[in-house]
């Protein structure tokens, strides 16, 4: 076996990564040791955000992703279920609505679209909320997709162009390099692939990765709950979450933290998130958690203490100690490219990531500067 | 007799025994389908019987998505059939 | 809110009502939790059984012994409540538990340093064209109706599957007035002749049901139709009859044998399938039964691979009513001595009782040979006829979802939705592993974890206090 490009990992950010590649005319094969979408992508929710990301390099990747996706969505015949429906951000005190509010004011100097919504606008928004909130920002560029889908179809998309290859429950058991020490081949359960190129798209598990390879790349589990109601009739319309998301999103605490993240599906379940904890890679499910994001769910859309709970599911997402992703090329590997630690915004930035890949591959203008992405920004020597 | 009591389904009057389950008292009384599904709006009632398979949900006294099987019926109980989500639309 | 015990029972049909006896009489505090009305489990369901006063541990005995310790409140017994989740806290296990659909919203949470598992089974549908239809229905959903409701599905009834389950139901049906159109049995458990299914059974005491069902169908002569299976439902808005064809070994139909039977309600089971959410909460180490379908792997004592969790009954493997009350004694026992009481069975009783376990494990493994499921169910399911109930997913959105990458039950629900509704997959997940061709241990036990085993309302879990 052979192919221009290894892609490790059939998430979605492994599949973006597919799809670019064999789009721009290389052949690619990608492997994952379980089933498509069988990581964090099948634990999440599906946000493609810009609306909790503060101005920076990742903002300026989630602008570009957003685009990107809504691009791949028209090209791929809403395949999976991409839903333009805005983020409401909600406060319920005004010291934080305050520091809402200026947080939207230094998104919009970033290209960010952000509404302030009065008290007495949000039911014309979100008829359901709670009377007792006292503001909130709508950011209509916040999206949703059905990250499973998303990921299946986008490999399915690759696999059209008839230059990829998925190869389901094959685990990378090394990665070979030659003399100058640059990538020569992927081993495999199922054999030996020669390729000059990797691409570790393995998410929460890309630090094993890059072991393999020869490097080292701190990327950590922090797990996340989320609850599915019984189904309903589109009674939430927007993803709704409460200020003190943004703050947990860039938190340090190694401790659990809950902010409640609201929305409705096309299937007619409500998703309700989101909690944080660095428990490594326990999925015991946390009735605590449940408690708190009962409670919290319930302060914003009071008619829930009503609605059942049917399931949970939960995931790990993949973090780096600055909470910023890694992505490109690795100077300390010829050959050897990064697309993982995105944290809780892999399927957001998943797109933007696959295109900057497939950018670095074919030595094409990057549409983003990969610098505060660099893999090797962690290492002790790195001046950044 | 002292162990009949009386319940409504869509406002029509039934009659069940002390004890009986919604959908005993249902079936009994001639009905096999109470529910219909909210993608294809297809008839449903009982499959399982036993409270595991959730197709026999029902609304009762306004409260949706009760299991008639498992439920018993009390005096008086105003039991509507759903439709979809048994929230309406 | 809140309360503590020595031992949590959940369910109170043979296995349950077994242990808790054996675990009371010992001195444990022993917390009964059940979803039915009484206790009985889905066997004794409605049964006109006299509580008997002398000692003994056949189930009558044992159900006359529960009443007593109950009134004199050596047994806490908490009927209509459901137990919707296990949860580990230190040394002892928190059982959550739920009222019944019109109290859902009364939780509690039980504390208990050995928790017995003893939830039992539901059977095992299989789809096939038409299997949704009203009127279609699983055999322990018509012997609920009849023996716990009195209210007979229909008027003339076609009972169809695989499994001595079904000669069962017929008999229900039977004596409750119902007429039996036919007994239709996928396998062939018999070369000759019925009597020899009796021999089967010969020396052991369930021959005596089996007897008695085999003759009740004979007295009403109702066809038994071996190799013979239902390979569509008929009917509009409700069931009014099926196609029936014969089948081959492995259940594929051989052209030219269908027929029409007119009905106007189905009953249809395939085996069962262990209700098993709670230790899989757990992380309880799992096995294949003898029929093939996920269990509990658990000890001569009955213990799990989980401290503290015990399990009895069909749990373990399906393995009928009398093996799931003798591994209830024996989990009692377990118990009793787990919370430092000396076991109330002695110990020749408890070997005596052991080797009832084997013997009714055999006995098990004996009719699962008998009544395997073929594959062959697969070439009557279209490409339009649902797998999933609840969510209404079509046979063609399950083959879709392989076709993109699935490799097992998780990514078929993840990709097709299969599993993702009111009943979580306990419909489907059989289906979809036959479908897919998933003959993988993990697969199904993927399918099988359900963090929240029964919907609670979300203002319930909000009132809860927080501990320590």
């Amino acid at each position: 076996m052979n192919a221009d490009v290894v892609i490790i990992g059939a998430g979605v950010v492994g599949a973006c990564c597919a799809r670019a590649c064999a789009e721009a005319g290389l052949s690619v094969i990608v492997v994952d040791r379980g089933a498509v979408a069988s990581g964090t992508t099948g634990g999440g929710e599906g946000n493609i955000l810009v609306s909790d990301k503060e101005p920076g390099p990742e903002l300026d990747l989630a602008l570009l992703s957003r685009d990107l996706w809504a691009q791949m969505a028209g090209a791929l015949g809403d395949s999976f279920e991409l839903d333009p429906k805005g983020g409401l951000v909600v406060a319920a005190r005004s010291e934080t609505y305050e520091h809402l509010l200026r947080f939207a004011d230094e998104q919009r100097s970033c290209g960010v679209i952000a509404e302030t919504v009065a008290a007495w606008d949000l039911a014309q928004l979100e008829p359901r909320i709670s009377r007792d909130l006292v503001g909130g920002v709508f950011y209509p560029q916040d999206m949703q997709v059905q990250p499973m889908m998303a990921a299946a179809h986008l490999i399915e998309a690759a696999r059209a162009t008839g230059r990829a290859t998925l190869m389901t429950d094959c685990t990378v058991t090394g990665i070979d390099r030659d003399a100058a020490g640059a990538i020569s081949a992927v081993r495999t359960s199922q054999g030996s692939i020669s390729t000059r190129h990797v691409v570790n798209a393995a998410g929460t598990w890309g630090g094993e990765i890059a072991a393999l390879a020869g490097v080292e790349l701190p990327i950590l589990p922090r797990r996340g709950f989320i609850l599915v109601t019984e189904p309903l009739p589109p009674v939430v319309h927007h993803k709704v979450y409460a200020a003190d998301y943004v703050a947990n999103v860039a938190s340090d605490n190694a401790g659990l933290e809950t902010s409640a993240v609201i929305e409705g599906t096309q299937a007619g379940t409500i998703l309700i998130g989101a909690s944080r904890e660095r428990v490594g890679f326990d999925k015991t499910l946390d009735w605590g958690v449940v408690r708190r994001l009962s409670r919290q769910a319930i302060e914003v859309f009071p008619f829930l203490a009503d609605v059942q709970l049917l399931r949970t599911y939960g995931g790990f997402r993949p973090y780096c100690p600055d909470h910023l992703p890694v992505i490109g090329p690795d100077p300390r590997v010829p050959g050897l490219l990064h697309a993982c630690g995105h944290e809780g915004a892999g399927v957001g930035l998943a797109a933007a990531t696959g295109h900057v890949i497939a950018q670095a591959l074919t030595g094409a203008p990057l549409s983003i500067d990969l610098a505060p992405f660099a893999p090797e920004r962690f290492e002790a020597s790195h001046v950044g | 007799m002292s162990d009949e009591i009386r319940f409504t389904l869509d406002g029509e009057g039934m009659t069940a025994r002390t004890g009986q389950s919604i959908a005993g008292a249902l079936i009994a009384g001639g009905a096999m389908s109470w529910r219909r599904t909210r993608f294809d709006d297809r008839p449903r009632g009982v499959f399982c019987g036993i409270g595991a398979c959730f197709d026999c949900l029902i609304t009762v006294n306004g409260e949706a998505n009760v299991r008639a099987c498992l439920a018993q019926v009390r005096e008086g109980d105003r039991v509507e059939r759903q439709e979809g989500t048994g929230y309406g639309e | 809110m809140a309360s503590d015990c020595d031992v949590a029972v959940i369910g109170a049909g043979a296995a349950g009502v077994a242990a808790s006896v054996v675990a009371a009489r010992s001195g444990c505090r022993v917390t009964l939790i059940d979803v039915g009305d009484r206790p009985g489990g889905q066997y004794y369901r409605g049964a006109d059984l006299s509580p008997s006063p002398r000692a003994g541990v056949d189930y009558p005995a044992l159900a006359g012994d529960l009443d007593r310790l109950v009134a004199a409140h050596a047994v806490d017994y908490r009927p209509r409540t459901t137990a919707y989740a296990l949860e580990r806290a230190g040394q002892r296990l928190l059982v959550r538990t739920r009222g019944d659909d019109r109290h859902r919203q009364d939780v509690d949470i039980i504390g208990a340093g050995t928790v017995i598992l003893a939830t039992g089974a539901f059977d095992r549908p299989l789809p096939f064209p038409g299997w949704t239809l009203p009127g279609v229905m699983t055999g322990g959903g018509a012997q609920s109706l009849v023996k716990g409701q009195h209210v007979l599905p229909g008027r003339r009834i076609v009972v169809a599957g695989t499994g001595p389950f079904l000669l069962a139901v017929a008999a229900t049906l039977l004596e409750h007035g119902a007429e039996v159109a036919a007994v239709v049995e996928a396998n062939d458990p018999v070369v000759g002749s019925v009597r020899q299914l009796r021999g089967l059974t010969s020396g052991l005491g369930k021959a005596g049901d089996l007897g008695r069902f085999i003759a009740a169908l004979a007295r009403h002569r109702v066809p038994y139709l071996r190799r013979h299976r239902i390979v569509e439902a008929l009917g509009e808005d409700r069931v009014t009859g099926v196609r029936i064809a014969r089948v081959d070994a492995d259940w594929h139909p051989i052209p030219g044998t269908e027929r029409v039977l007119e009905c106007d309600a189905v009953s249809v089971g395939f085996g069962f399938v262990a209700q098993l959410d709670l230790a899989a909460q757990l992380g309880a180490r799992m096995i294949r039964g003898a029929d093939g379908g996920l269990a509990v792997e658990v000890d001569d004592d009955q213990a799990t691979s989980v401290p503290g969790l015990l399990a009895a009954g069909e749990t373990t493997g399906i393995g009928g009513v009398e093996a799931a009350r003798v591994e209830g004694l024996v989990a009692g026992a377990t118990a009793a001595v787990l919370s430092d009481h000396a076991s109330a069975l002695t110990p020749s009783a408890l070997e005596r009782v052991r080797r009832q376990v084997a013997r009714w494990r055999r006995f098990a493994a004996g009719l699962h040979a008998t009544f395997p499921v073929r594959d062959g169910w697969v070439d009557s399911v279209r490409e339009d006829s649902l797998v999933c109930r609840c969510e209404e997913v079509p046979v063609s959105r399950v083959r879709e979802a392989v076709a993109l990458g699935a490799r097992d039950a998780r990514t078929v629900k993840l990709l097709s939705r299969a599993g993702m509704g009111w009943c979580q997959g306990r419909m489907c997940a059989a289906a979809v592993d036959g479908l897919c061709g998933f003959d993988d241990i993990a697969s199904l036990q993927g399918a099988s974890y359900r963090p929240v085993s029964v919907p609670v309302p979300l203002g319930a879990l909000a009132a809860e206090p927080v501990e320590g």
